[in-house]
């Protein structure tokens, strides 16, 4: 649920609880200064009985005066002075209408009087209606302009967040650009803001520093291994060379070959790791598949190896060079470790793909067969084929297992 | 021809030079930014091999200066970063090719040759070596005037062999400028012998002389014999 919904429900039940138990003690306090006031005219009206009983020695008229009714009831015994409400019937509006009753003792004479005074407690509760009508109506405005004020007003002083927030979505470290941020007052989203922006400026420093490492490595290793080949090429030019020495120049050719492929394939694999390849677009895996059959038409013609392939349209969302890398490394493994009139089959949908081929079993624990420098002693590899495989699928989240069955072995990926 | 060669590292500049004199190329070198900028802006050149990593500053900003220029001069891109970044972003600015370290010489000479025969010579490109003429437009080749058949790999490997025509070219390079990474080399010289066997059949029944000869333990050199 959004931030605002939450406080918002938050807000409203605990306004909702507040002024629900405070109005109830409202209601009661006022009711009871109310009614206390009641009582204070009504013990204004005992005196004035009592004065007027003791000055003039006789009972004064039952009145109803001023909305007030006295009355005098003959008792044996002094009743004792209390206050009660009661509700009375009137005959003119046939209804009941309810009364402040103080009762009160009077002795003339000999005789006990239980002196009732009374006052019309209706205005009492119209005033008290009235006062909570008001407070709840209040109460209830109150909601409503809490409601608008946080629809509104809250959710633009939550605008920076928001932008903050799509700035960081649209955030891509291929772009180079750190982070954009909108100004605000506001103190939080000034430290967001900051720290947002340093964190992604760091993110693209490092990702530089990363990427100059592998390509400086690259550099430093490779210019030697230039440097050997082209002298290598300068010395077969020599007419004077003899075929022994010819043949330590080709071994040393060979050398220099496999060195570079193998330092080309460590800095693969660590710029894979490193995630430097994040240009990706849409490929047609099908249309890459053949692409590669083809380009390794030679290969498979001199092996004799029959290819069967069951493609299906398989557009997969990968960055060009690894797609092709991939594939070629189990293309060219599924033909290298082949046997003369072999077989390799190749099944591709939008789930799986599956490149199984014929050949002899592996020489080691089928278990270690992704790990770098794992291969067969007469395999010329560099034996990092398959580990970059297994990287580049890694980067992806696809699954990729090998299994050996029928004396068939078999490379899946999951995508 | 004349060729300017950019490159810091002194061994590879002179094997560089050396290889393409004898090929019958001028060459002139320079070995950090600033020489480089001096000889590019003061002198004309057909093809210019540029190595990216410069003391001094970056050679795609050489490369920018020439096209700001508008300079004729062909451009060979020549790194060890094989950085795939850089090499969209050379050929973008205009370089012609871009071949990553470590190369063969004859592949370098072969692509040189490429760069100068696409600015040179607008409309056909002839090459023509003895009795063999190539027109690299319409990929045929003909002996006297009368056309012979080869496979894509045939007609490679006779270009590869005429650009680097006198020169002892390794069995590796062969294997290298036909199949990139593809092949291991001992796959590969069983293909090269075969390819080999079929073009000097065709040349020789086309009417030529035998121009490719074995160097053995080695290669093949493509000359008069």
């Amino acid at each position: 649920m959004k931030l605002i919904a939450q406080y918002n429900r938050i807000n409203i039940i605990a306004i909702l609880f507040v002024l629900m138990g405070g109005s109830f003690c409202y209601y009661f306090i006022i009711q009871r200064v109310l009614i206390a006031q009641l009582d204070d005219s009504l013990k204004v009206e005992e005196q004035e009985i009592i004065n007027y009983v003791n000055k003039y020695h006789h009972l004064p008229d039952s009145s109803t005066y001023k909305g007030q009714l006295t009355s005098f009831v003959l008792v044996p015994h002094p009743v004792k002075k209390r206050f009660f409400s009661t509700d009375v019937y009137d005959p003119a509006d046939r209804e009941y209408k309810s009364r402040r009753v103080l009762l009160f003792p009077l002795s003339l004479g000999p005789k006990q009087y239980a002196v009732s005074v009374s006052k019309s407690q209706i205005e009492t509760e119209d005033l008290l209606t009235l006062i909570v009508m008001i407070t709840l109506g209040a109460v209830i405005l109150l909601l409503l302009i809490l409601f608008v004020v946080n629809r509104l007003i809250v959710k633009r002083l939550w605008q920076p967040f928001y932008q903050t927030l799509q700035s960081i979505q649209e955030f891509d470290l291929y772009n180079r650009k750190p982070a954009q941020t909108i100004d605000t007052s506001i103190e939080e989203f000034q430290q967001l803001n900051v720290a947002i922006v340093d964190m992604t400026a760091k993110a693209i420093r490092d990702y530089d520093t990363l990427k100059n490492f592998s390509e400086n490595a690259s550099h430093e290793m490779q210019t030697p291994l230039a440097i050997i080949n082209s002298k290598l090429d300068l010395i077969i030019q020599d007419h004077g060379l003899d075929e022994k020495l010819m043949k330590q120049v080709q071994g040393m050719y060979d050398a220099v070959g496999r060195l570079t492929k193998l330092n080309q394939s460590l800095l693969l694999l660590a710029k894979i790791g490193n995630n430097q390849f994040v240009a990706a677009e849409q490929i047609r895996l099908e249309d890459l598949i053949s692409e590669k059959l083809f380009q390794l038409e030679e290969l498979v013609a001199a092996k004799h190896i029959r290819i069967e392939t069951h493609l299906q349209h398989t557009p997969v969302r990968m960055n060009r060079y690894l797609a092709d890398m991939l594939l070629s490394n189990l293309l060219s493994n599924a033909i290298r470790h082949n046997v003369d009139g072999g077989k390799i089959t190749i099944q591709l949908d939008t789930a799986t793909m599956t490149i199984c081929n014929s050949g002899p079993t592996l020489p080691f624990d089928a278990a270690l067969i992704f790990d770098r420098f794992q291969k067969s002693d007469f395999s010329e590899g560099t034996g990092l084929g398959l580990a970059i495989a297994k990287q580049i699928c890694d980067n992806y989240h696809f699954r990729i297992s090998y299994s050996h069955r029928d004396d068939l072995h078999f490379f899946t990926i999951w995508f | 021809m004349k060729i300017l060669i950019i490159e810091d590292e002194k061994e590879l500049s002179s094997s560089i030079a050396d290889y393409l004199i004898q090929e019958g190329y001028h060459c002139e070198s320079a070995a950090d930014y600033y020489s480089a900028v001096e000889k590019t802006e003061l002198y004309d050149y057909d093809c210019i091999l540029l190595d990216i990593t410069l003391p001094g500053g970056n050679g795609l900003s050489i490369l920018r200066q020439l096209k700001a220029n508008h300079k004729m001069d062909g451009v060979l891109i020549i790194s060890a970063k094989n950085s795939l970044d850089d090499r969209v972003s050379g050929l973008q600015l205009g370089a012609d090719d871009y071949l990553s370290k470590p190369f063969h010489l004859s592949e370098l000479s072969a692509r040189i040759a490429a760069v100068i025969r696409r600015r040179k010579f607008e409309g056909s490109n002839i090459i023509r070596y003895e009795d063999l003429t190539i027109d690299t437009l319409s990929k045929t080749v003909s002996i006297h005037n009368k056309n012979i058949e080869l496979t894509r790999k045939e007609y490679q490997l006779l270009l590869y062999f005429v650009a680097n025509k006198g020169r002892v070219i390794s069995k590796n390079a062969i294997a290298e400028h036909l199949w990139g990474d593809h092949m291991d080399m001992s796959e590969s010289y069983d293909f090269i012998y075969t390819h080999i066997k079929n073009l000097r059949k065709k040349l020789i029944e086309g009417g030529c002389v035998d121009y490719i000869q074995s160097v053995y333990g080695m290669g093949y050199k493509f000359s008069l014999p």
